[in-house]
């Protein structure tokens, strides 16, 4: 038996050697085409399930084979995808209108409409549906295909930022008639049937998934290579290793360090896509065991003493730039509200005036969730130091642990300041204040610094069920800058998401929430 | 000999179900939420109480308990909570490429190992015996990660005769079986020189070289048969350790083995499919030693079992 398997996997293993890659067929005008892109992530996609989507790494695989209603554009903005135009909202920001396209038809030759996008829709609000995710569009009421073009949307409370939620992978709209096939459940969808321009070819758990390119794909753009596999590489020196020896064509997030050594071989080419991450030391707000940190000002204070500046150059390798809000610049809402130059004396002096020289705080921080975690928390620890704060640690351990630490409500914090990185689903100031609204503090959310401020509150409230965009923009501006004199972080930067690809490769792009996007790429 | 094994498969029973049971308890003893983890960390509440709710965490722990040994009784090891596959079917798919990497990388452990044991033994305290001691050595210290980089950057980046990472490719197997049978190598090498040393010391090997018996007889014949006993010890506790998957090895060259699929089943605290990857690591640990156990009687005929 186990014999008979070895052949298999020979055969297998034969079989994707023949696909091999291919040269690529010029034509006479546009992209070349042909061939395999081999793209290797770091990790196994634990669904292709767009509805129990969690993470960018799965999202942007699934993205490639099943679209949305709307999506974003490479600089963040929302625009139609199977809409074919933004919607109509009613005065009482209530009710969506949204026109579909016509003529769409999911790979498997039935019709995108209307009742395509409810029953896309009514899916994931279905709590039948396996770790079903909707989140924040659990806001939606009922769906309605008022006619085969139009969608109608109507919401139990207003809420804004409705069209930026739809751009997230868990609104992806599938085939229905998929649902039953290929040992899919409408519970639980393991072959995402969409109207992407790529289509699911097969998956070995933990090794690839590969997808071949959707002949009748209805966009104005199509895909150039007959086949894109996706390799899972969990090790990122093995990803670098992979595209050096020339095993992969596109590698995300290889060891930041070797990045300088990348950019300069001419076979390769580095992008270093935008992120909407930031990562910061959350502190501890409510602290009674160092009840010191509850004073904004020693909250400043150890935002001038940490050199944030050398951290990103020096720790970060460059990959990241330092945040000037509490917020990275991609969000809608985003507003430059200032920075804390690094200055120990000032530090030093504020610290002394509030009484919290030589103050001992415990610190914690992941390894291995972010690039160079443990690293930065170690950086920040001797920045601190530098100015007479006695920290112990950085105490460390893996993610799912050091979340269990640090998700519990204040009685039980087991840090005074610990490092994390948030990053929203998509690209509104809403999707970051959840880390500065007090309705969030664990266990109902992962607001861990325990920071309210009724000001920031009663503004973030406002501006989420505000329908003039411009006074949306305006509350959250002014709620930022809330934050940043209260600073409930010590605010480090907004990393950069690297991207390396063969040069044999073109039109390798990026999406600024840590998403890669190799649906259109062609060999050069 | 057929009653030996039955017994020894009936006494490994509560084995197992004290394995089944310590590791039901030992999962849910690791910090960290699983439904959160599940759910990720811009999950709201709602979503995660629902997939704490769909996953049977909201049960108490002595529900979970008897539902998952009732599960057990039945061959039945559950659901994964982080593909919604079941147990199982995910276990059975990966086995095989953690199998491969084993079986091949035994076959080069044994055959180098021994081979080199014996030559050592044989040409005590010359330069040979020297060199393969300190080649064991190198082979127990080594860190498989780092050789593996090695490996990877001179066999697969600077002359491209292997791929640099997974499985599909027919060459992916040889550099994570090398780099995975070089420790089990040193380990058999020494054992085989000690036991070989021991028994070209005894008598009956000075009486085998008496009588005229050329020497190639006397060492494969005589005196590798009589040490062979503690080097298939050896070489059975590695076996098994090798099935539990090589995590590292797997890690590094992207092998969608076993290992790799209870890394990130930890990693995610899926406790089903945790539980029952320890859970087929404990029996083939089993099966293992009592295949071991036989094959003594089969290397040893003095040694019978009834």
């Amino acid at each position: 038996m186990a014999i008979r398997k070895f052949a298999f996997l020979v055969v297998l293993g034969l079989m994707a050697t023949a696909c091999g890659n291919g040269s690529g067929n010029p034509t006479s005008s546009g992209p070349k085409h042909g061939g395999t892109l081999t793209v290797a992530i770091g990790i196994d996609p634990d669904t292709l399930d767009p509805a129990a989507q969690t993470t960018t790494t799965a999202s942007q695989v699934v993205d490639m084979m099943v679209e949305r209603l709307y999506t974003l554009d490479s600089n963040g903005a929302t625009q139609p995808q199977l809409a074919s135009a933004m919607p109509t909202t009613s005065s009482d920001g209530l009710t969506y209108t949204i026109p579909l396209r016509t003529g769409v038809k999911f790979s498997d030759g039935t019709p995108f409409n209307a009742a395509a996008a409810k029953a896309g829709l009514d899916r994931l609000l279905n709590p039948a549906t396996f770790k079903t995710q909707p989140g924040v569009l659990s806001v939606i009421d009922t769906v309605t295909a008022t006619d085969d073009k139009t969608l109608t949307v109507k919401l139990k409370s207003p809420f804004a930022p409705f069209v930026a939620a739809l751009t997230q992978t868990n609104a992806a709209i599938l085939s229905p008639a998929s649902l039953t096939v290929n040992g899919n459940t409408p519970a639980q969808v393991k072959v995402p049937v969409g109207t992407g321009p790529y289509v699911m070819k097969d998956r070995v758990n933990g090794d690839h998934i590969a997808m071949t390119a959707n002949k009748d794909y209805w966009g104005s753009q199509k895909p150039n290579y007959d086949t894109q596999v996706i390799k899972i590489v969990p090790d990122d020196p093995s990803r670098e290793a992979l595209i050096r020896s020339g095993g992969a064509d596109v590698i995300v997030s290889p060891p930041l360090s070797d990045l300088p050594s990348l950019s300069s071989d001419s076979s390769l080419k580095v992008l270093k896509a935008k992120s909407d991450r930031t990562l910061q030391i959350i502190i501890n707000t409510v602290d009674t065991n160092q009840p010191l940190l509850q004073k904004p000002e020693v909250r400043q204070a150890l935002n001038y003493a940490v050199n944030k500046d050398e951290i990103v150059k020096n720790v970060m390798f460059g990959n990241a730039t330092t945040l000037d809000a509490p917020m990275s610049k991609t969000l809608f809402g985003y507003c430059s509200v200032g920075t804390y130059a690094f200055d120990p004396s000032k530090a030093k002096q504020m610290l002394q005036a509030a009484g919290a020289s030589g103050m001992t705080v415990k610190l914690g921080s992941p390894t291995g969730r972010y690039p160079q975690d443990i690293k930065v928390a170690q950086a920040v620890a001797s920045y601190l130091h530098d100015v007479g704060v006695t920290v112990q640690g950085p105490e460390t351990s893996d993610w799912p642990t050091y979340l269990g630490h640090v998700n519990v409500p204040p009685a039980q914090a087991a840090f005074d300041m610990h490092f994390l990185g948030w990053a929203p689903a998509y690209l509104d100031a809403s999707q970051q204040f959840e880390q500065f609204r007090p309705d969030r503090i664990p266990p109902k959310g992962l607001e861990t610094s325990y920071y309210a401020n009724p000001t920031v509150t009663d503004l973030v409230t406002k501006a989420a069920a505000e329908v003039d965009q411009q006074k949306r923009k305006d509350e959250y501006c002014q709620a930022s800058k809330q934050v940043w004199n209260d600073a409930p972080w010590i605010f480090l930067y907004n990393q950069s998401f690297p991207i390396v690809y063969s040069a044999k490769v073109t039109s390798v792009g990026a999406f600024p929430n840590e998403k890669f996007d190799t649906r259109f790429a062609s060999p050069a | 000999m057929l009653t030996y094994v039955a017994r020894r498969v009936l006494v490994s029973i509560p084995t197992v179900f004290g394995v089944a049971t310590v590791i039901f308890l030992m999962v849910r003893l690791l910090p960290g939420d699983p439904a959160r983890v599940i759910a990720g960390v811009l999950a709201t509440p709602e979503d995660v109480d629902r997939i704490r709710h769909q996953f049977g965490l909201d049960q108490p722990l002595y529900v979970q308990y008897v539902t998952y040994l009732f599960h057990l009784l039945t061959g039945d090891l559950g659901t994964s909570t982080r593909t919604g596959q079941p147990v199982t079917q995910e276990i059975v798919s990966r086995l095989p490429y953690t199998m491969e990497l084993a079986v091949v990388s035994t076959v080069i452990a044994v055959v180098v190992g021994v081979t080199a044991g014996v030559i050592a033994a044989t040409r005590r305290g010359s330069a040979l015996d020297l060199a393969i001691s300190a080649l064991a050595v190198f082979g127990l210290s080594m860190p498989v990660y780092w050789l593996g980089l090695m490996l990877i950057i001179l066999l697969a980046i600077d002359i491209h005769a292997f791929p640099a990472a997974g499985a599909q490719n027919p060459l992916g197997f040889v550099l994570p079986s090398i780099t995975l049978a070089l420790f089990s190598l040193a380990l058999v090498a020494r054992q085989s020189r000690s036991a070989m040393l021991e028994v070209l010391n005894q008598d009956f090997v000075r009486t085998a070289r008496a009588k005229g018996a050329p020497l190639r007889t006397v060492l494969v014949k005589h005196a590798l048969r009589n040490a062979l006993l503690p080097v298939v010890t050896v070489i059975g506790l590695q076996f098994g350790a090798l099935i539990g998957g090589a995590v590292l090895t797997e890690t590094v060259f992207s092998w969608p083995g076993v290992g790799r699929l209870l890394v990130d089943s930890i990693f995610s605290r899926d406790y089903p499919v945790v539980q029952g990857v320890v859970l087929m690591l404990a029996v083939a640990f089993i099966l293992v030693n009592l295949l071991v156990d036989l094959l003594y009687a089969y290397v040893d005929p003095r040694i019978r079992y009834s």
